[in-house]
């Protein structure tokens, strides 16, 4: 018979065989304590965690928005109001409105005429509460090159000292709301879904920040919180709706909502209010009197990336010359004047 | 039960046994690990700012290791085929440290996963809301689950069967592992069907990907498995013949032969066509835009995988320091490639032209190298503990007295 | 078959390094961990943010005015006081032809494209109103009728809401929606819309350096047929 297998093996200085000794426990003891000395010196930096960073019973319990009922949406509201109200020392209204009926979305931008001034990127920036630092922006202005329309010849920090420059034209890109949104395909928790109304929208609750949906996105629309967003707090705009712009939090996913606190109750976005050109057309496209469709119907419209079958919402159209227009154009080259020639027509 | 119990405990005693090699190696990778947390703590704390990516370059350095670790764990099966299908029995006594390695792996890969969230404390929503069947990601949840639980059932089946000194029935395993095979094969689809399916990035949007994956982690795993056996054999007490080595040599020549045809036929494809769709892949191989970041890692890691190949299919490396160096050559070679030369550049530029490169910050590669160093600590705790039980050192009746069984080994 | 392990007990009085490491061991491996663990819990290693200060955008880029707020009544203001323009037009006639102010007015500069004649759009009797082609007036409230006159196809795109600004709501049931008229942006003497200043740029996070425009590596089809460079004049412009 083989004997006892000793796990104790190996220490030549202790064979007193079996069973626990003093210097045995003592070594044990001060291994232990080490061990769990050097682990809770791992997990030092986590003291610098604030209180509201916790996750509270609430927040754990919340459900997902679209399984929310009535009595939940109330309290979940009130309860941001109240934690923006302590973190910026305004009482914002943080509301739900619902999407309206037979209403569907679409944007139109007026190739013609954008300057690629970029107040629609600053302009989205005051309404819809993204970070500041680090800075966060849902639009991006691309300025294209005559002759090109593909956006990876594009050039997105021009900063001359006039707009528009020249052989240039503008191309502002946010979130298409697709028909067929990518993001929405791959989201595993399906924290991100598209709206009757035509509005992709993020619960920023539950969202786990995964990215997989920023992968997806072919216009590069969806924005990262990589850190504890910064507003400051003059510039915080106080109507706030739960789906769109209430301040959201480090780690999740965040993106252009068409304003959804100010469409849904009639308004125009803030993009399309400030645009000084007029570029910007917004409206409802089920409805026939709308400048949308008389767009879509009477322009020449097109899409970004067509090809990889998203059926964005956004379409982009043009009028006649463009930006160009107060340079004069240039003067016809005088030509042979028609008429028989002396040869007795010799051109074919 | 209370045996069970009992054999619990004495692994867990038996993972801190051994001479003061093991216990510098263990304390090595003891203080990398705790490192490691100490530094996704302060990803906790400030976000995930404290790494190099950017809403630009939105995946780096956790999702390429992600990445190449769960090629790593598909390798478990390229033990498995010869031995169940083949009925190669060199490999028959080293199978099960390639199932052994999977579960490190794996759990590697799920720690990497973790770290990569922006909100791990919400990790519980993805039990509540499953975006399955439309997501991959619900399918790669499912699949490297799965592929745990099996490797544990496996192992831990044959181990306990090994340490109560019984002769392990067929049915509780064999079909099992079967289905591992199947299963191993699956975790890399699913994985690369992740980038697959996304049309907005050209640099993924391709067929090939899902092959070039399954035959590059069929050449690394193996080789990785090559060198791990060479230190078992070294350090313990399991007899691991040269046979075995040399089979596996085979396996990864096949591997290697392939991933280097189908490497071929990528670069073919994009810069032969040389459409605007290939500006990934010229950023990759040649820079663009002035940006040329990555171009010495993948000439590099190209320049590796052939001299890797080139070697393991010459007899020079059936002498084992040649054989060491290539495999050294493969499993870096695919490291870079599938890491950096894959996940990056589909960054790079955005969908939108805009070219930020990236760079991992220290938290970032440390936090990377915690999560490794975790892996090969369970791998060297699972080394240390089923090389006793199977080699029939530690039983149930050596430990306890009971009446004595017939010993016998391993029974795979 | 049992290998014979350096670290195995030595038959021979003496310890062997092996042997030195294993009575250190239950002493440097604690040891080793209580360092771990006050060089982490210190905070030696601070994670320094990259974040630097923030530039704040300046306000005039999210203000939603148009470019003029016109009056849209007939007056002009000289050293304070405001006249209406018949005041003086009303004594003073000018001959038809008129193309350019000749003593007073002299700030207006015309470059109306070919549209040089000032009777063009305004009364030639009535000061206070614009001019239709039948020599009718239009009210100086109502721009958009005069310019409707030659810029036809823009005034039917004005009409159904697809050219110029518009503001307020786009669901009419619920609230007003503006449509600011022609002259709230185009100066009717130099319409052309002015080149305005943009608004910074982005700033984004580890952006990097990005002062170099992307210049295309493959061939541009404009460049490359007009052989020019890129961003330069072509040949032919003035």
């Amino acid at each position: 018979m083989s004997k006892p297998y000793e796990l104790g093996g190996g220490d030549v200085a202790d064979r007193q065989g079996p069973g626990l000794t003093r210097r045995g426990f003592l070594r044990k003891g001060a291994a232990a304590m080490a061990g769990v000395t050097a682990v809770a010196g791992a997990l030092s930096p986590l003291r610098e965690l604030k209180r509201r960073d916790l996750p509270t019973l609430e927040r754990l319990l919340q459900k997902h928005y679209k399984e929310m009922t009535p009595d939940d949406k109330q309290a979940v509201l009130k309860r941001i109001a109240e934690e923006v109200e302590r973190r910026f020392g305004v009482r914002p209204t943080v509301t739900d409105p619902p999407p309206l009926p037979g209403v569907e979305y679409v944007y139109a931008l007026n190739v013609s005429r954008c300057v690629g001034c970029r107040k629609c990127v600053h302009a989205c920036v005051r309404e819809n509460n993204p970070s500041r630092q680090p800075e966060i922006q849902y639009i991006r202005v691309l300025k294209m090159q005559k002759g090109s329309i593909d956006v990876e010849t594009s050039d997105h920090h021009y900063d001359p000292p006039l707009v528009p420059e020249h052989d240039s034209y503008y191309l502002p890109v946010q979130c298409h709301q697709c028909a067929k949104p990518p993001c929405v395909k791959v989201c595993p928790v399906e924290a991100t879904w598209q709206e009757p109304d035509g509005i992709t929208v993020i619960d920023y609750d539950w969202c786990i920040g995964c990215r997989y949906c920023e992968a997806a996105c072919p216009y590069w629309a969806r924005r990262f919180n990589f850190a504890e967003p910064t507003i400051p707090r003059g510039e915080l705009n106080p109507q706030m709706a739960y789906l769109s712009n209430r301040p959201r939090m480090r780690g999740v996913m965040e993106k252009c909502t068409f304003c959804l606190h100010r469409v849904r109750a009639g308004r125009l976005p803030a993009c399309v209010e400030v645009c000084p050109t007029g570029s910007r057309k917004f409206g409802n496209v089920l409805d026939p009197d709308s400048e949308v469709r008389y767009i879509l119907e009477q322009k020449r419209v097109y899409v970004l990336k067509e090809e990889v079958g998203t059926l964005p919402r956004m379409f982009y159209y043009f009028d006649e010359r463009g930006s160009r227009y107060h340079e004069p154009i240039a003067p016809v080259r005088p030509r042979e004047p028609e008429g028989p020639s002396e040869g007795g027509g010799q051109r074919s | 039960m209370r045996r069970y119990f009992a054999f619990l405990r004495d692994c867990l005693r038996l993972s801190f046994v051994g001479d003061w090699r093991y216990h510098a190696w263990m304390t090595l990778l003891t203080v990398i690990s705790l490192v490691g947390l100490y530094c996704w703590c302060q990803q906790l704390v400030h976000g995930l700012v404290t790494t190099g990516m950017t809403d630009q370059v939105s995946w780096g350095a956790y999702i390429a290791n992600f990445t190449y670790l769960v090629g790593l764990a598909a390798a478990a099966a390229m033990l498995v085929i010869p031995v169940y299908v083949y009925r190669n029995m060199h490999l028959h006594d080293v199978v099960i440290f390639g199932e052994l390695l999977a579960i490190a792996v794996i759990i590697m890969c799920l720690l990497f996963v973790v770290v990569d969230l922006g909100r791990p404390d919400r990790f519980l929503h993805i039990f509540q809301r499953f975006n399955w069947p439309v997501s991959m990601l619900t399918w790669d949840v499912i699949a490297l689950s799965g592929y745990l639980l099996l490797n544990l059932h496996i192992s831990g089946y044959l181990l306990y069967c090994a340490y109560r000194g019984r002769q392990p029935t067929a049915a509780f395993y064999v079909p099992f592992v079967f289905v591992a095979i199947v299963w191993a094969v699956s975790i890399h689809t699913v994985t690369a069907f992740l980038y697959v399916g996304l049309g907005g990035r050209p640099f993924w949007n391709s067929a090939i990907i899902a092959p070039r994956f399954l035959a590059s982690a069929f050449a690394a795993g193996p080789a990785l498995i090559i060198l791990t056996l060479q230190i078992v054999r070294r350090y313990t007490s399991h007899r691991v013949s040269d046979e075995a080595l040399l089979t596996l040599r085979r396996i990864i020549q096949a591997a290697m032969l392939i991933n280097i045809f189908l490497l071929g036929c990528e670069l073919f494809t994009e810069f032969y066509t040389d459409s605007a769709h290939t500006a990934s892949a010229r950023y990759l191989y040649f820079g663009l835009h002035g940006r040329y970041g990555l171009v010495p890692w993948i000439w590099t890691a190209i320049v590796f995988e052939l001299v890797g190949a080139l070697l393991l299919v010459l007899p020079v490396s059936r002498a084992l320091p040649t054989l060491n160096t290539a495999c050294v050559l493969t499993i870096f070679g695919i490291w870079v490639e599938k890491g950096m030369g894959l996940i990056v550049p589909a960054f790079i530029p955005t969908p939108l032209g805009e070219m930020v490169e990236y760079t991992p910050t220290p938290q970032e590669v440390m936090v990377c190298l915690g999560i490794w160093a975790f892996g090969m600590l369970l791998y060297t705790i699972a080394v240390r503990i089923s090389v006793p039980v199977l080699g029939g050192q530690m039983t149930c009746a050596k430990r306890y007295g009971e009446p004595a069984l017939p010993e016998v080994g391993p029974g795979e | 078959m049992a290998r014979v392990k350096p670290s195995d007990p030595p038959r021979e009085p003496g310890p062997l390094p092996g042997q030195r490491m294993e009575r250190l061991r239950p002493v440097l491996v604690p040891l080793v961990l209580f360092v771990v663990a006050g060089v982490l819990g210190s905070g030696l290693w601070q994670f320094e943010s990259p974040l630097g200060p923030r530039r704040a955008a300046p306000p005039w880029a999210s203000d939603p005015r148009t470019v003029y707020q016109p009056k849209l009544r007939p007056q002009i203001t000289i050293a304070g006081y405001t006249y209406r323009c018949s005041d003086c037009h009303d004594l003073f006639p000018s001959p038809a032809e008129t193309t350019r102010p000749l003593t007073q007015h002299r700030e207006i500069v015309l470059r109306h494209g070919i549209n040089t004649r000032c009777f063009n759009c305004h009364h030639r009797t009535n000061r206070d109103a614009l001019v239709d082609d039948w020599g009718r007036e239009i009210p100086y409230d109502q721009p958009q009728l005069l310019c409707a006159k030659c810029h036809g196809p823009v005034y039917r795109d004005w009409l159904h809401g697809s050219h110029g600004r518009t503001g307020g709501y786009w669901d009419t049931t619920r609230g007003p929606q503006l449509r600011p008229r022609c002259v709230a942006c185009h100066d009717p003497h130099v319409p052309p819309f002015p080149p305005i200043p943009p608004a910074p740029g982005p700033r984004t996070l580890r952006m990097g350096d990005q002062s170099h425009p992307p210049q295309p590596e493959q061939t541009d089809p404009l460049r490359f047929h007009l052989k020019t460079p890129r961003g330069g004049p072509r040949p032919g412009d003035e």
